[in-house]
């Protein structure tokens, strides 16, 4: 028992000096609409109700490292599931719990953070998970309850980078095994990936502020043995080159391969199939000062199997989003996705077009208490000498 | 009350007209005696004996013979026409300075990325004699905005180095030229007048000297060594966020100038800039949220300066004053930033000698003197008592770096005939209390 009125969260190698405060960063996502959603099987349904999933919390602290000028950083993070997992909307999922260190030209971070595959390109829905089936690369091994578990998974990376600007991501990861096909908890992915990003804050007037690719390697499939695989591409292409009306299209596409699935009799199975994913995104911004005042994005993708019949898929959303005030935003979407009789039995109940409109509310918003880091990926650090501040 | 002597070394000061006995009678206290000594600047006396006529000085009935014989209104006019230019056979000193993005360390582990006239925190000393002319070509490097303002100088206004205001602001790759007269004699100092919070935070400011053709503080005391202290502090996170936040911003300027589209588009309105306060209300009619409502910006957080700097260092890493036991020196020291600092000498008093650049009527005895923010005080540390003695600002919370004792604004004054005179102080550095 310490003497201090707060004691430690959890007992620590050296339980000596924990006097310095960190820089403590609190962020949160606060998604609530109101949903109306329309299912085309046997006759059809028509269901309302709220839905406030993919509301997050995350909170982090970070301080400056004595030695090797480098940057110690944790971050603890929940965020709500859909209905199809908690069935009351009532569970929360552990989506970051990280420890991080970063120096210049590298970051190694272990723990469950976003999957690397998943994030090269986020499109413009309300949620991140809206289509994911077809926007994202998929975790074969979820049992497709919790979408979330394409997007989060436990890894070790090691991030080098040149000059803040390109970046070569290793990675080892155990994607959370929903479906339970593994034996072990252990590494059951490994794969590389090469991200460009853009000079922070000059995105507009770039033509490609972004993009990326990479390689994934499953160690198991549903049969037991070794051999999926996908990669990956996508990125963010401005139309124009403006700031109060910018036009930009996000475009990803993912093919696995190497399953020898030929038919699907799980949803696992459909996550793990030979496949092409195809999306892409075209978005309007306008700031007429410079700050958002309103978007709308249209969200198209399609999906087709290579080895399995009647299992193509489309979707598409269209997200009209007004700010209200400095991070809320008013936001409404139709999404609708169709799916072929095979796909659609493995992974929608057999429904094959189903289709929502939302309107809601969504509130983010990024807070630090006891500043005294710079952001790493700065101007000043990329072009003056990295300072690690 | 503190007894103030007059200097052995000046015997001609009880010669003046208004002598220092008749002064401090007056104003009845050593603080008051600064700022009224001040305001005697330039007056007949040992130490400004000859730089004004102040025959046609009138006395006004009822006032203290000594104030009102030195009060008058014009004897501010500068030494030389303002609007002239230079003419044939008079001293141009050419000056080059080129504005860049550097990384300055204050201490050891502790560095900062900084605006840095020719690469340097602060800039570069500017010395001249007093009548000539100055010609500075500055030249912008950074993405940023920028001037020189040349803080004391009496210059035609065009010279005076204020954005939008007397002149356009220097623009990334451009140069201005700023000519002026060297006047009035004294210790100044140059600044950056865009963003002054921050671009002096970030380095852009330097001493200018500039040489009178007499020096009279040197007649009186004959100080052999000079020392220039530019004082000033930085808040390092603000610093850092700040010209990171300009830098982008800048940068969406840069893309505006080369794209005529983009200008039309953005018609200043992107940056908070307005032709008028009748565009400025139209904008906010049609949605534009000014940056400063809370709606925008929260509450606002003021600068929380964590390193104080003399000449861009803090304790340990200032230069040290060095003196011999008998030798007079000269310290010029310079309010270049935001917060006011109270410099002590310890085991000495020295002379208050000249403000703003100007010769005081009568030196003023002090241990401890205040440096506001854009004020100069000169004075003169006599070699009396050999050790090695702490200067710093008394006030407190500048004796730090990042909130740590000792540190920040704070040298030593070291005599270099210490141990000859049996003293036997270890130099000891200390950056932990």
């Amino acid at each position: 028992m310490g003497s201090s009125f707060a004691n430690q969260a959890q007992p620590v190698p050296v339980p000596e000096d924990q006097s310095l405060s960190p820089q403590v960063n609190i962020s949160g996502v606060g998604a609530a609409t109101f949903n109306v959603a329309h299912s085309l099987a046997s006759g059809g349904k028509t269901q309302a109700g709220m839905n406030f999933s993919d509301s997050a919390l995350v909170v982090g602290a970070a301080q400056r490292l004595s030695t090797l000028s480098g940057i110690g950083s944790m971050g603890l993070g929940l965020l709500t599931l859909d209905d199809t997992v908690s069935g009351k909307a009532s569970q929360l999922f552990l989506h970051q719990a990280f420890v991080d260190f970063q120096a210049e030209r590298f970051e190694a971070l272990i723990g469950r953070s976003d999957n690397p595959t998943a994030h090269v390109v986020d499109f413009p829905t309300i949620r991140g998970d809206d289509l994911v089936t077809l926007t994202n690369p998929l975790d074969p091994y979820s049992n497709g309850k919790n979408s979330e578990e394409n997007r989060y998974s436990n890894v070790t990376s090691v991030t080098l980078n040149q000059g803040l600007q390109t970046f070569e991501n290793f990675h080892a990861q155990h994607l959370i095994d929903s479906a339970g096909i593994g034996t072990e908890q252990g590494i059951n992915s490994f794969g590389a990936s090469f991200e460009y990003l853009g000079v922070p804050g000059m995105e507009p007037f770039s033509r490609v502020p972004s993009f990326g690719f990479g390689y994934e390697h499953f160690t198991t499939n549903s049969g037991g043995k070794s051999g999926l695989n996908q990669i990956y591409l996508g990125g963010v292409v401005n139309l124009n080159t403006s700031v109060t009306n910018r036009w930009d299209l996000r475009f990803q596409d993912v093919v696995g391969f190497g399953s020898g699935l030929w038919a699907f009799q799980s949803v696992t199975d459909s996550y793990q199939a030979d496949s092409n994913s195809l999306a892409a995104s075209l978005r309007y911004l306008s700031s007429p000062f410079g700050s958002p005042g309103y978007q709308l994005a249209l969200t198209a993708a399609g999906k087709n199997y290579f080895k399995v019949d009647r299992s193509r898929s489309y979707g598409a959303a269209l997200t009209g989003v007004k700010r209200l005030g400095q991070g809320f935003d008013l936001v409404a979407q139709y999404m609708g996705q169709y799916r072929d009789r095979a796909l659609a039995v493995a992974q929608s109940s057999g429904i094959a077009y189903e289709q929502t409109f939302e309107v809601g509310f969504v509130f983010n918003f990024d807070t630090t208490l006891n500043l005294h880091l710079s952001p790493r990926r700065s101007i000043l650090n990329q072009q003056h000498q990295y300072v690690p501040n | 009350m503190k007894k103030i002597d007059s200097p052995q070394s000046n015997p001609s000061e009880t010669d003046s007209p208004l002598s220092r006995r008749h002064f401090i009678s007056w104003a009845g206290a050593g603080t008051a005696a600064i700022g009224a000594g001040v305001l005697l600047g330039k007056t007949p006396s040992a130490l400004a004996s000859g730089v004004r006529d102040r025959s046609h000085v009138p006395s006004h009935p009822g006032v203290p013979p000594g104030w009102a014989n030195a009060f008058q209104p014009s004897s501010t006019l500068p030494e030389f026409p303002v609007r002239e230019a230079p003419k044939m056979g008079e001293k141009i000193h050419e000056f080059t300075i080129e504005l860049g993005i550097s990384v300055h360390e204050i201490v050891p582990g502790v560095k900062i990325h900084a605006f840095t006239y020719n690469g340097t925190y602060p800039g570069p000393e500017i010395r001249v004699p007093e009548g000539d002319w100055i010609l500075c070509h500055f030249t912008n490097r950074t993405p940023e905005i920028h001037t020189i303002h040349w803080h004391g100088m009496i210059l035609p206004n065009e010279m005076d180095g204020i954005p939008n205001g007397t002149q356009w602001g220097v623009g990334p790759g451009q140069t201005f030229n700023y000519l002026f007269r060297a006047q009035p004699a004294g210790t100044h100092f140059y600044h950056c007048h865009n963003m002054t919070n921050l671009h002096v935070q970030a380095g852009m400011f330097g001493a200018l000297i500039v040489e009178p053709k007499e020096d009279l503080v040197k007649k009186v005391f004959s100080y052999t060594r000079e020392y220039t202290l530019l004082l000033s502090e930085v808040d390092t996170v603000m610093v850092e966020r700040q010209m990171e936040e300009m830098l982008k911003m800048m940068g969406t300027m840069e893309k505006m100038n080369d794209d005529p589209k983009l200008m039309k588009e953005m018609n200043g309105r992107m940056m908070g800039w307005f032709i008028d306060k009748k565009a400025f209300l139209k904008a906010v009619e049609e949605g534009y949220v000014p940056p400063y409502v809370s709606a925008q910006r929260g509450r606002s957080v003021a600068p929380n300066f964590n390193f104080f700097l003399i000449n861009g260092k803090s304790y340990p890493m200032t230069e040290e004053l060095h003196i011999r036991s008998g030798e007079n020196i000269r310290v010029r020291l310079v309010g270049a930033g935001a917060s006011p600092h109270f410099m002590h000498l310890h085991g000495h008093d020295f002379w208050h000698v000249c403000q703003d650049g100007t010769p005081l009527q009568s030196p003023v005895r002090l241990n401890t003197i205040p440096i506001f923010p854009g004020t100069t005080s000169d004075i003169i540390i006599q070699g009396t008592n050999p050790g090695m003695w702490h200067f710093h600002d008394h006030s407190d919370l500048a004796s730090t770096n990042n909130g740590v004792f000792p540190g920040g604004m704070m040298t030593m004054l070291m005599y270099d005939d210490a141990e000859e005179k049996g003293v036997r102080v270890p130099e000891i550095v200390q950056v932990s209390s």
